[in-house]
Order: structure tokens, then C-alpha cells, then sequence
């Protein structure tokens, strides 16, 4: 079971820092940074950067990301800003506006 | 969808957390709580800001005011410095706080049911008005005295005015609900005015009760032109 | 006051004192009093009984109604019918869900914020 949820009617503003899992429904403003997995489910907005083991992003994300394996956009999410992933992929049906940065 | 949080033993959030649904924490927040659902502050929670919601239970240590609408309830190993402020609050053995603890004003209303001490603790609560402002405690705990000798003025002028309606002075007379407010008016008005703690209690409404003015005088109409007959007494 | 601290005082339900009560031995109050009460024993007020004044004890324990500031050496509790305003300073106040209270509690303690978060590894 994830370690954090913020559930969808949620909103926090400030930062959210940690070394677990992250699993965001609600709303974010301000910085995410985990040692884990973060996961942004579709009604989720969040205007934040980042920074995770991975990102799976299924709802509106605002903010550079940065992840030490993976970012995933899924079909329905949207992504705004850059992205630093040794992986990544963008589904088909999702929107992504930034620059990549597949550092090897 | 069940609206539940949970704030990671792992987490810190810094910032502000409000919102609908439930929340635990098992993590740190430094900033303010405000949830419409209840909060569960985990024993190795850690806050340092307000929470708000709507039953709080309280294991770990919080910095800062607690207020919940239904309940807070602090548990064994809870540490809380800051205000609580809730129509229940529990603070179990092995929990401790410091600061000021209100169970919302209620005191005053429940003074009702022992009657036997109670004409002392009416004297004993304009006197406690001084104390008052200092606790944060309602206002409205001083006026009461006020607005009892101000409902008892009216109600006096009232029973005089009936009889003029000529059918009902004995009952207007015998009707005893004017007389009454003498004696428990300033028991019941404490509690009427403490009772709904959010409305502004303004004493001076009752005092509005005008018809101590005598009715207006009936004068004949006379229409223009006439004059005054003058009787002949004689011819 | 007795001479045995064994034994304990009872103000009874009808009975109403003005005035200091002090001395050595517990006391249970199930009536009213109105003044200062200092005792080298544990107070009890009753589910009834009412203090107006300031209640200095060893262990506390409030049922009914008290108007005043408590120091207790050990422990003050406030039971769910008890209606209390006032100071309460003890090594530990508890009080039970239903207590009608507007009271100020000065227990003494830290509060412990550590550093880090736990981390799970």
C-alpha cells in the first residue's frame, strides 16, 4: 500500500518531501520530492516539480520531473514541462508540452 | 469514492493541508490542517500548525490549535501544546496538553438542571466577566444580566395596556407570564443567550416595545364652515 | 479537619460551607463550598457537589461543578459530568469526553519534533 495518498479532495500548498511511495488524487502546489514511486491519478492537478524513483502521471501535472528510472504519461494526462528520465513514454491520447532528457 | 488521506510515516509536507475528506497522519506537517472530515494524527505523527476538522484523534504531537465541530479526543502518548476547542473533548490518561481547553460556552447552559447553587454561580458570572476576555470565553457570558432586567422593564407596562381593551383586564391581570421573568429570567437568559454560540447576541431588541404611549386622543371631526351652536338658555 | 489522614472528610449534599477548608486527610465535597480548599490528602468533588474557590490537593478528582484554580501534586481528572472553569495545574489533567470545561491547563512536558522523519528502509 503506497505510503502517502492525498485523496481528491485534497489540495495542499508547500512542499511534500519523503522516501515512500506517493499517490496524489488531489491537488498540489509547490514541490514533490520522493526516494520512491509517485503516482498522479487523473483528477489530480498538480503545479509542482517532481522528483521521484518514477512517475507515472495520469492527471494534469504543471513542473519540471525528474525521476531516477521512468516517467510514464498515460492516455488522459498532460504533462507541462521538462522531463529527466533515463526512460519514458507518452501514451497515446496523452498530451505533453516540454523538453526530455534522457541522461545516460 | 471514500475521501481518505494518509500522510506517509515517511512524509513531510510543509505547507497547508485543507480540503474535504478524511486524513491521517503518520508523517510530519508543518502548516495548517483544515479538513471538513476527521483527522487522525498517528503516534508517530508530528504537526506543527492548526488542524481543523471534524473529530480529531490525537496519539502523536501537535504544535498548534486544535478545533474540531464534533470532537477532539487526545490518546495515551498524545503531547499538544496549543488551544483545544470542540463540544467534546477527551483528554485520556497518559495524554498530555497545555493550553487553553474549551468545550464551546456549554458550561453556562448546563448550569440549568441544579437549581440549588445557581442563584450563586448567576451572581458569580458578570464577576467572572473580567476573566473572560483572557479565556477567549463568549462574551455574551456578561450580558446576560443586563437583558434580564431589560426583558423584566417591559414586561411591566404591558398588563396596564391590556385593560383598556375592557374585555380582558382579569386575564391580562392573572397572566402570569410577564410576572415570571422576574424571578428565573436571569437563570434561563445564560443559557438562551450562551445556547447558540455563533449568532451575535444583541440584548437590545426588547427594548423596542413602544406602546407605553397613551393612545391617541379621539377628537370629533367637525367639518368646515361650522360654527359653534351656542345654546339659548333662555329666549 | 480529622487528626488520622486515613479517614476521609465529607462535606455532605446539604450541607453549604463559606469559608477555608485546609488540613491533613482526603475530602470528598457532595455539597457546596465557597472558599479557598487546601489539603494534604486527595479532593473529590462529588457528581453535585460544587466548589467556588481554589482547590489545592494531592489527587483531584472533579464530578460536579468547580468555579476556581486546581494544583494538585499528582493527578487532576474531570469526569464526563463535571463542569469546570478555571486553571488546572498537575502532574497530568485528564478529562473525560461530555466534561463541560473552559479551563487553562499548564502541564509540564516537551514535545518531541526530532529531526528527520522516520525513514523505512
Amino acid at each position: 500500500m503506497a505510503g502517502t495518498v492525498i485523496g481528491e479532495g485534497l489540495t495542499i500548498e508547500g512542499d511534500i518531501s519523503g522516501d515512500e511511495e506517493i499517490v496524489i488524487h488531489g491537488n498540489l502546489r509547490g514541490r514533490l520530492t520522493t526516494s520512491d514511486a509517485v503516482t498522479v491519478g487523473g483528477t489530480a492537478v498538480v503545479g509542482a516539480d517532481i522528483t521521484g524513483a518514477s512517475l507515472s502521471v495520469a492527471g494534469q501535472v504543471t513542473g519540471d520531473v525528474t525521476a531516477s528510472e521512468r516517467v510514464d504519461i498515460q492516455a488522459g494526462g498532460k504533462l507541462v514541462g521538462d522531463i529527466k528520465a533515463a526512460r519514458f513514454t507518452i501514451a497515446d491520447g496523452a498530451s505533453f508540452k516540454g523538453n526530455v532528457d534522457m541522461e545516460l | 469514492m471514500a475521501e481518505s488521506s494518509v500522510i506517509g510515516a515517511g512524509t513531510v509536507v510543509s505547507g497547508h493541508v485543507r480540503g474535504d475528506g478524511s486524513l491521517e497522519i503518520l508523517g510530519r506537517v508543518e502548516g495548517d490542517v483544515n479538513v471538513t472530515g476527521n483527522v487522525i494524527v498517528g503516534a508517530s505523527g508530528r504537526v506543527r500548525g492548526s488542524v481543523s476538522g471534524a473529530e480529531l484523534s490525537i496519539a502523536g504531537h501537535v504544535q498548534g490549535d486544535l478545533r474540531g465541530t464534533l470532537a477532539v479526543l487526545l490518546e495515551n502518548g498524545a503531547r499538544v501544546a496549543g488551544d483545544i476547542s470542540s463540544p467534546r473533548v477527551g483528554i485520556a490518561p497518559g495524554a498530555l496538553a497545555r493550553g487553553h481547553v474549551q468545550t464551546d460556552g456549554e458550561p453556562a447552559a448546563a448550569a440549568r438542571p441544579a437549581s440549588a447553587a445557581r442563584p450563586a454561580s448567576a451572581g458569580v458570572r458578570p464577576a467572572d466577566a473580567p476573566r473572560d476576555p483572557r479565556r477567549g470565553a463568549p462574551a455574551p457570558a456578561a450580558r446576560p444580566s443586563p437583558v434580564a432586567a431589560a426583558r423584566v422593564a417591559p414586561a411591566r407596562p404591558n398588563p396596564p395596556i391590556q385593560p383598556s381593551v375592557a374585555k380582558v383586564p382579569a386575564r391580562a391581570e392573572a397572566r402570569p407570564e410577564p410576572r415570571k421573568p422576574d424571578a428565573p429570567k436571569p437563570v434561563a437568559a445564560p443559557s438562551a443567550a450562551v445556547a447558540p454560540p455563533e449568532t451575535e447576541f444583541v440584548p437590545v431588541r426588547p427594548l423596542k416595545v413602544e406602546p407605553r404611549r397613551p393612545p391617541p386622543p379621539v377628537v370629533p371631526v367637525l367639518g368646515k364652515g361650522v360654527k359653534a351652536k351656542k345654546k339659548k338658555l333662555h329666549d | 479537619m480529622p487528626r488520622h489522614p486515613n479517614e476521609i472528610s465529607v462535606v455532605g449534599a446539604a450541607t453549604r460551607v463559606t469559608g477555608r477548608i485546609s488540613g491533613d486527610g482526603a475530602l470528598r465535597i457532595e455539597g457546596s463550598v465557597k472558599g479557598d480548599i487546601n489539603v494534604n490528602g486527595d479532593a473529590e468533588i462529588a457528581e453535585g457537589g460544587s466548589v467556588e474557590g481554589n482547590l489545592q490537593g494531592d489527587g483531584v478528582d472533579i464530578g460536579g461543578s468547580l468555579l476556581g484554580d486546581v494544583q494538585a501534586r499528582g493527578a487532576i481528572a474531570v469526569r464526563a459530568g463535571a463542569e469546570v472553569r478555571g486553571e488546572l495545574r498537575g502532574a497530568e489533567v485528564s478529562i473525560e469526553a461530555g466534561a463541560r470545561v473552559s479551563v487553562r491547563l499548564d502541564t509540564e512536558f516537551e514535545l518531541d519534533f526530532g529531526g528527520a522523519p522516520q525513514r523505512r528502509h
